[in-house]
């Protein structure tokens, strides 16, 4: 706890390093309100998505506020989504390793990765999350009991960083502050009480109790694609001068990777990274695109249950070796700098080591995501008739 | 029942299949010596396949500015099985990358004769093969399952009427279907590549040919008298069904 101090506290950047993959939210994603008990408004807010409650149907308040969404309560909707939420809720508060964090973090600049308080977690006067470039970067905050933050808080988030990508995982009942600005979606076990005029943008979600708002603005966030170097103050998107010293664009030598769960990591030597070292770019993905947006959408909730190829493209590019749980899959030497990923089930994670051919620094991209495929041996021999039933019309010649 | 019988493929078929095979496919060794000697069983032991993982254009030839004479989906359209083609051969062009030649299925291309070969990439394929090989002989009216290049199974059969004859040549399974009990030709149809020369549409599809039961046909079997499609016992095309994946090889002769 005292390291963590002494490494967050003030302006420095304090770092969780693992790369995390989002928390996937399933059907709760669409919702900027769910509630297990009631969700009670006073006043004039305005709720950016769909609004959720179940077991309970109440839902008090509407108007004066208004939903640019649906109201689901107690319908199989919401229960569909209080169930994803119970397993988004499970997933961020098991993500390791976590970092040591003070009570209150005010003041402080954090980059990706899992951060844990003691107890509760709070916040006065402003947080800054850094995602490094990286617009796919995630921030797991866990607080094992309460989240408060003080009146006028702000959060700003640079170089990428998006709400879509922050989660607070809260192990009672979170309260924000009379006109504090917020970002991220707050998993909360029993509670969210939002005060007077308080911007949000992220989710509200409470597993058992009741969301309370006054005069509020929520807006469910979507993921995009920002450019590196620009911030996001708050809730609302604006460009923080002087707040990252990031380039515009992406930087020559840089190495991305096309998903939510993606990562790009620096190979070693003390020239990784260095932008000036070279011109080569890279980017991991799977080659299909339905792949990469569903894991982009649902996280690692969901699995995929086929085979499938990945690609490396980029510029520069001189050779990629591409592995699996240390493994290696395959390696390329010319394009298509790809490979097929047929790994049995659970959590995996597929790296490509790149090598360039102009001088950039080699770099190790990963990418992240839940096999539910059958092992090798009864993929091959796949169990039972190989005859499909027809879901198309049309008969044959007879 | 099916029974290995003692009849082998004749010179004429030895030399169609060996013809098929050449384009990169694995040959049993000794093989091609074998095809000009009538009776040794000349089968291929295995056939190499792509499986597309996602939609393909066809070139005409392994060159990216090659014309363009298909575009073949992931998905075959009756089941949502993954298509599976049989690969004919492989070439890489002058910028290092792998192309492969194949063979096309039927349906959902256009067009009366569509082609029945094109070049694809090898992104977004997965690689596979198989070693089980069917052959239908008209004139004798069987079909022969072989596998590894060793015959195991002849069945009897009803192969097209004189006026609706079943097409010679050489295709693939595109698709295996398990049919309900009131659709014709129940209860398992292995869907080709093979259109009917003679219908553009049957029973609402662009007719194909199948290998299929005799559910709600009937029929004779060691008769001329489908409309295209080779009719088997619901015994025989059972087995053959819980045996056959996409893009087995299936020779007409």
């Amino acid at each position: 706890m005292a390291v963590g101090c002494v490494l967050l506290t003030g302006a420095s950047a304090g770092s969780a390093a693992a790369a995390q993959a989002p928390v996937g939210l399933g059907t709760a994603a669409s919702f900027a309100i769910l509630a297990g008990s009631a969700v009670t408004n006073t006043g004039p807010s305005t709720i950016n998505g769909d609004l959720g409650v179940t077991p309970s149907a109440t839902v008090t308040g509407f108007p004066p506020a208004t939903v640019n969404g649906t109201v689901h309560a107690a319908d199989a909707v919401a229960a569909q989504a209080q169930a994803d939420l119970t397993v988004a809720y499970d997933d961020a508060a098991g993500r390791l390793p976590p970092e040591a964090v003070p009570a209150d973090l005010g003041g402080m600049t954090l980059t990706p990765g899992v951060y844990r308080a003691a107890a509760g977690l709070g916040l006065t006067g402003a947080l800054t999350l850094d995602a490094l470039g990286d617009p796919d970067a995630v921030f797991v905050l866990q607080a094992p009991s309460t989240l408060i933050t003080a009146s006028d808080s702000r959060m700003t988030l640079i170089n990428g960083a998006q709400p879509c990508n922050v989660f607070w995982q809260v192990g009672s009942s979170a309260t924000l502050g009379t006109s504090s600005q917020f970002s991220g979606n707050i998993l909360a076990d029993t509670s969210i009480s939002m005060n007077d005029s308080v911007v949000l943008a992220g989710r509200a979600l409470a597993r058992n109790g009741a969301v309370t708002l006054i005069n509020d603005t929520i807006t469910a966030p979507h993921c995009t694609t920002p450019t590196a170097g620009t911030s996001t103050t708050g809730p609302t998107t604006a460009p923080a001068g002087g707040a990252a010293p990031a380039p515009t664009g992406t930087p020559a030598g840089t190495t991305t990777a096309d998903s939510i769960t993606a990562r790009g990591k620096t190979g070693a030597g003390p020239s990784a990274g260095n932008a000036a070292a070279g011109a080569g770019t890279a980017r991991l993905s799977p080659v299909v695109p339905a792949i990469a947006m569903l894991v982009r959408q649902r996280g690692l909730t969901t699995c995929i249950r086929r085979g499938f190829a990945v690609a490396v493209t980029g510029r520069f590019i001189r050779r990629v070796t591409f592995t699996v749980g240390g493994k290696r899959v395959a390696t390329r030497t010319h394009s298509p700098f790809q490979a097929i990923i047929t790994q049995p089930g659970g959590m995996r994670t597929v790296r490509a080591h790149v090598l360039f051919s102009d001088g950039t620094a080699a770099r190790t991209l990963s990418w992240r995501y839940r096999s539910c495929l059958a092992a090798a041996g009864t993929a091959q021999r796949r169990v039972g008739s190989p005859s499909r039933r027809p879901t198309g019309n049309g008969g044959f010649t007879g | 029942m099916g029974t290995a019988d003692n009849r082998r493929p004749s010179a004429r078929r030895i030399a169609r299949v060996a013809a098929w095979f050449g384009a990169g496919v694995l040959l049993a060794p000794g093989a091609a010596a074998a095809a000009a000697a009538p009776g040794v069983s000349v089968i291929a032991p295995r056939q190499e396949l792509v499986v597309l993982l996602g939609p393909h254009t066809v070139h005409r030839a392994p060159t990216a500015g090659a014309p363009t004479v298909a575009v073949v989906s992931a998905a075959r359209p009756l089941t949502g099985e993954r298509t599976t083609l049989p690969v004919l051969g492989q070439h890489t062009d002058s910028l290092g990358r792998p192309w492969l030649q194949v063979r096309l299925p039927g349906r959902t291309l256009t067009g009366r004769r569509p082609p029945s070969t094109g070049w694809i990439t090898t992104t977004a394929t997965r690689r596979a093969r198989t070693d089980w090989h069917i052959l239908v002989t008209i004139d004798d009216r069987r079909v022969r399952v072989y596998r590894r290049g060793r015959l195991l199974r002849t069945y009897r059969a009803i192969v097209g009427a004189p006026t609706t004859p079943t097409p010679r040549g050489d295709y693939f399974v595109e698709e295996n279907l398990r049919l309900p009990g009131t659709r014709r030709g129940a209860p398992y149809a292995l869907a080709l590549n093979a259109r009917s020369r003679v219908f553009q549409t049957f029973d609402g599809g662009p007719g194909q040919i199948a290998l299929h039961g005799q559910g709600n046909l009937g029929g004779k079997l060691g008769t001329a008298s489908s409309h295209g499609c080779v009719r088997l016992t619901a015994p025989a095309i059972t087995w053959l069904a819980a045996r056959t994946r996409p893009g087995v090889p299936v020779t007409i002769e």
